[in-house]
């Protein structure tokens, strides 16, 4: 564990200790710059949806609010593991048809601030088709059948006939020049 | 690896691990955010039909699944077919049946009317017992082009570098949309 992560834990835990004493208005607004966009990442993932996400950072952190306020997180340096705990119960229950979210909305709502959104790179389409454009024929045809047709590496392997690995290391050195070409660190 | 992750191709353990590191750390975030542009870049790329590439079967059923307007042209081996493309359609798609079983690579050139090369997808990806390579030609520039012939022409490499012609393929493009080119 390095130095970094260690200030991050400290700094987490001192989070979850001001916001515990109910001291912290300014640490509930730290929490949310800073988990938003970890939980949102999360939720586009499993959810595959913009708005979902939205919806699933709002109620993960709601729901860890509530439960820092009321002192239930005995570890303060774990929050990190704590809010991913609670964004894996919350897409299983969103998944079940669970509804917390409008009890929660209603019970803590009213003053809660809402997560920033959080900004997406934005890509200029038109270097990227002519990224797209300069790929060898297998990469270009991994890349797109990876991304758009979300077909898996067993898939991909049949029609190019090649191995699986293979398929993974095509798609890995046309993701790493694609990144290049459209001038993102590679 | 992130690439793996946003395509649910990880096995669970190192998903988990993945997700336990992107709670602390910000900068694979921004990765990962990265990986999740450019991947909805790809997708509305291909969307457009507007790339020049060889196709799956698996992604021409896709894309017409979605709703959008596949023309479809296969011209016998050393025939032709006529064709064009009307405002409503949003993918063009060539299908060049060929005996591929004993290429071991093989190139798709594109030849002008009199069979003059003009240029080639190098080594495409090919199944060698699908009897056939199904591309997509950019649909906004069949869309503007006046009328005329393009021949597809497939050849095998072998590992000498020697070439071997498995079939030509002639398309004989009517324009028929109103506008700049229009005859």
């Amino acid at each position: 564990m390095d130095v970094e992560q260690n200030q991050a834990e400290l700094e987490d835990a001192e989070l979850v200790r001001r916001i515990g004493t109910g001291s912290g208005r300014e640490a509930e607004a730290e929490l949310f710059r800073r988990m938003a966009p970890r939980v949102r990442l999360y939720g586009l993932r499993h959810l595959r949806d913009e708005a979902a996400a939205e919806d699933l950072a709002q109620q993960v952190l709601i729901a860890t609010l509530e439960s820092l306020r009321a002192g239930r997180l005995r570890e303060a340096e774990k929050l990190a593991s704590f809010m991913l705990g609670t964004c894996r119960m919350m897409v299983l229950d969103w998944r079940r048809g669970a509804q917390r979210k409008q009890r929660l909305l209603e019970q803590f709502g009213a003053d809660m601030l809402a997560p920033a959104p959080i900004a997406m790179p934005s890509l200029d389409q038109a270097q990227l088709a002519r990224c797209v454009q300069t790929l060898k024929e297998r990469e270009r045809a991994v890349v797109v059948m990876t991304f758009y047709d979300e077909q898996t590496a067993a898939d991909v392997a049949q029609f190019l006939g090649v191995s699986e690995p293979n398929v993974r290391v095509i798609r890995h050195r046309a993701i790493h020049q694609l990144r290049a070409c459209m001038g993102v660190e590679a | 690896m992130l690439a793996d992750y946003w395509l649910a191709a990880l096995a669970q353990s190192e998903e988990e691990a993945i997700e336990a590191h992107l709670f602390s750390c910000d900068e694979c975030g921004r990765r990962l955010r990265e990986v999740i542009a450019l991947a909805g870049g790809v997708r509305q790329l291909a969307r457009q039909g507007d790339l020049l590439m060889v196709v799956s079967d698996a992604f021409v059923k896709r894309v017409a699944a979605e709703g959008l307007r596949v023309r479809e042209y296969a011209p016998p081996r050393g025939g032709d077919v006529q064709c064009t493309v009307s405002a409503e359609d949003d993918f063009l798609i060539g299908r060049l049946g060929a005996d591929l079983t004993a290429a071991t690579r093989v190139d798709l050139c594109i030849c002008d009317r009199r069979g003059v090369e003009q240029f080639r997808l190098p080594d495409i990806p090919f199944g060698p017992a699908s009897g056939s390579v199904v591309f997509q030609q950019p649909i906004n520039y069949a869309k503007a082009a006046s009328s005329d012939t393009m021949v597809a022409r497939l050849v095998s490499i072998d590992e000498a570098g020697r070439e071997r012609p498995l079939g030509e393929y002639t398309f004989i493009h009517t324009r028929t949309m109103p506008g700049p080119g229009a005859s």
